[in-house]
């Protein structure tokens, strides 16, 4: 990691509405809001993890960033550049310096194309490399995440989960990008080969300066491999931290108690927990006021009504509760 | 709503009794018995060992959790205890003893009064499990009809009655409720509540939580672990997250390729692993709140899990064993008792 922390990424309240459409004229009757006004920042060489439970927006965050899902507001700095701002054509070539993973390493191969034809997709995108050249750096990219090269002419079907999850992984690496969005590139995968995939992008992120935005809902992964961490509910950022602060003492009663949810692999460790009651609400009306104060342990009148700014309680940790 | 259910649980079990004589002079207080199951598919490419001599108990009011990852056999375990077994899957050895009686050398018939009433199953999926066009408080009661002579309404209010006990607040309302109006953590303790609407004796719980949010899965163990200290189940975890298993098993059975590699109490299993697969297992999982030493890389397992159909000789795990030497692989390795309760299938153990 660079000793001056020099953000690559700026994220500021970025919002993505989905629309919801009812009756013959498709109306818009409401909006899911999915992800509704988050900002952080990612430095040059770090991993932001962002966790959450499902439906609290950290997969639509995640690719509203790379601009697969058009932002409905917010800006997005990357690397110096307003990506908002761009034409069509300047993204397409923005788009080599970010790359993503996606979970399923069954349902993002294209099961008709050869693993070469897989990798070297991106070259063929971006008019680089031909022939034998491209050849090459596909074998390269194939020894770089732990394949032989002789896998080049198979298909995916001929290869477990841990391994498809190598080729996706070679695939972001063909550009040499400089932020990888992982969106829980290791939940499909057995507890045995998660800490394979865990290690090769660690190394990966040491051998190219690698910056990593880690989407999970699986906390000790995300403290293991991020330095900085960001937790979502309801399409809110309501704790960031970094990843020490975060799980050793987190201060939102919602991170508190996502962490006392976390099953420990120790008999002896079985605790008091903070177990919370009822179910996330819907993102298309969600509770006025803050967020959480319906499932909230020590909510009071005013969460009710006054929506917690995300603010900084103390140095590099910031929370949106006014208890705090 | 605990007295009335207090009340009507008694009743039932004394029909269940009646019915079966011999479970009063079984002596042992175990209520399930495996012994040696072998359950094979017979495939065109060859024969899959899926579960290959599997041995274990689970006495009254405990839990067994069975551990393993996807393609050990822990499913088609549980699966062969009820006897879902389908073609070209077979059961081609051994005994299951529910309370005695060997399920294995019972008539169709008589499994389909078995299931549901002595035995029932929570699956992983709760969408997929219940049916999309029927009230759930239907669902619930069609169990109670299909296995006891009652009346609609009484089988609808065993329904509600079920649907109280895991806790669904407005229980009377809720059960006129389609599936695809609750939640998935609600649908889950529909799951359970048709479970443990008959009062079986075992329930096997197949990944209970894992299609669920953190949150609510310490919401559904912890209803689990209640439901069976009140009613005194028996109770079959499986999973594949070391952490729920740790969360509520007396003991541990870990699967490798279709056999017990170790079993032994939890706190055992947990804190001195014997077999390099549970050692490994255990040490790959990152630990929450381990941030100041954690720069350090995760211990991996190397390789991938063997093809079933080309098993390795000796010891399935021998290949990805740090411990392994050429006596691994020379001939099949028993289960070998280390220490009271706990036994161990290593030679180096």
């Amino acid at each position: 990691m660079p000793d001056v922390a020099e953000p690559l990424l700026s994220v500021q309240h970025l919002k993505k509405y989905f629309p919801i459409h009812r009756g013959v004229f498709g109306r818009v009757a409401a909006h899911v809001k999915a992800v509704d006004d988050i900002s952080f920042t990612i430095n040059k060489g770090e991993t932001f993890g962002l966790v959450g439970e499902s439906g609290c927006g950290k997969t639509t965050a995640g690719r509203a960033i790379l601009r697969l899902l058009e932002p409905d507001a917010g800006t997005i700095q990357f690397d110096g550049i307003d990506l908002l701002s761009l034409g069509k054509e300047q993204l397409r070539r923005k788009r080599r310096d970010m790359q993503i993973i996606f979970q399923d390493p069954y349902a993002s191969l294209n099961p008709r194309m050869t693993i070469r034809t897989i990798v070297s997709e991106p070259f063929a995108i971006h008019h680089i490399a031909r022939g034998s050249e491209r050849n090459d750096r596909v074998a390269d990219l194939l020894k770089t995440v732990g394949l032989d090269s002789s896998v080049m002419n198979r298909y995916p079907h001929e290869f477990s989960g841990g391994q498809r999850q190598r080729i996706g992984i070679a695939r972001a690496l063909a550009l040499k990008p400089k932020l990888i969005v992982a969106d829980e590139p290791v939940s499909a995968l057995d507890v045995s080969i998660q800490a394979q995939i865990i290690n090769l992008l660690a190394d990966l992120q040491q051998q190219f300066g690698l910056t990593y935005l880690f989407i999970s809902h699986a906390i000790p992964v995300i403290e293991h491999i991020s330095t900085r961490i960001g937790v979502m509910y309801l399409g809110k950022l309501v704790e960031v931290g970094t990843s020490q602060q975060i799980c050793t003492a987190p201060k939102h009663p919602y991170t508190q108690a996502l962490l006392s949810a976390v099953p420990i692999p120790d008999p002896a460790a079985r605790k008091e927990r903070v177990v919370l009651r009822g179910d996330v609400p819907t993102p298309i009306d969600p509770p006025a006021g803050c967020r959480f104060h319906t499932r909230c342990p020590i909510a009071v009148d005013r969460c009710k009504i006054d929506e917690p700014p995300l603010r900084q309680i103390e140095d590099g940790r910031d929370a949106a509760c006014h208890l705090v | 709503m605990t007295d009335e259910r207090s009340e009507c649980k008694p009743d039932a079990k004394r029909k269940r009794d009646s019915a079966q004589p011999q479970e009063t002079l079984q002596p042992s207080r175990d209520v399930l018995e495996v012994k040696n199951l072998k359950t094979y598919f017979f495939t065109d490419e060859g024969i899959v060992k899926a579960v290959d001599d599997v041995s274990f108990r689970v006495p009254k009011g405990k839990t067994l959790g069975l551990v393993g990852e996807s393609g050990c056999g822990k499913s088609i375990t549980a699966m062969s205890i009820t006897r879902l077994i389908s073609p070209p899957g077979r059961i081609v050895g051994g005994e299951v003893l529910l309370n005695g009686r060997n399920l294995i050398s019972l008539s169709e018939r008589e499994m389909r009064q078995v299931r549901g009433a002595q035995i029932s199953m929570i699956f992983q999926e709760p969408m997929t499990a219940l049916n999309p066009v029927l009230t759930v408080g239907f669902q619930i009661a069609e169990a109670v009809s299909a296995h006891e002579r009652v009346s609609k309404r009484e089988a609808w209010a065993r329904a509600v009655e079920a649907m109280k006990a895991v806790s669904i607040p407005d229980a009377e309302k809720r059960a006129k409720d389609y599936p695809h109006q609750l939640s998935g953590g609600m649908r889950q303790r529909i799951m359970i509540a048709m479970a443990l609407v008959c009062h079986p004796a075992l329930v096997i719980a197949d990944e209970p939580t894992t299609a669920l949010d953190v949150t609510i899965q310490a919401q559904i163990l912890e209803l689990l672990d209640s439901l069976r200290a009140q009613y005194q189940l028996s109770l079959i975890l499986i999973s594949h997250d070391l952490g729920v298993i740790a969360e509520v098993a007396e003991t541990v059975a870990v699967m490798y390729a279709g056999k017990i590699v170790e079993i032994g109490a939890a706190m055992d299993v947990f804190h001195n692993p014997k077999h390099p697969y549970t050692q490994g297992l255990l040490r790959s999982v990152p630990r929450l709140g381990t941030s100041v030493e954690k720069r350090d890389r995760l211990y991996a397992i190397e390789g991938t899990v063997p093809n079933l159909l080309h098993l390795p000789g000796g010891c399935s795990f021998a290949p990805r064993c740090y411990k392994r030497t050429a006596e691994c692989t020379l001939a099949e390795i028993p289960l070998e008792r280390v220490a009271e309760l706990h036994e161990v299938r290593c030679i180096h153990a």
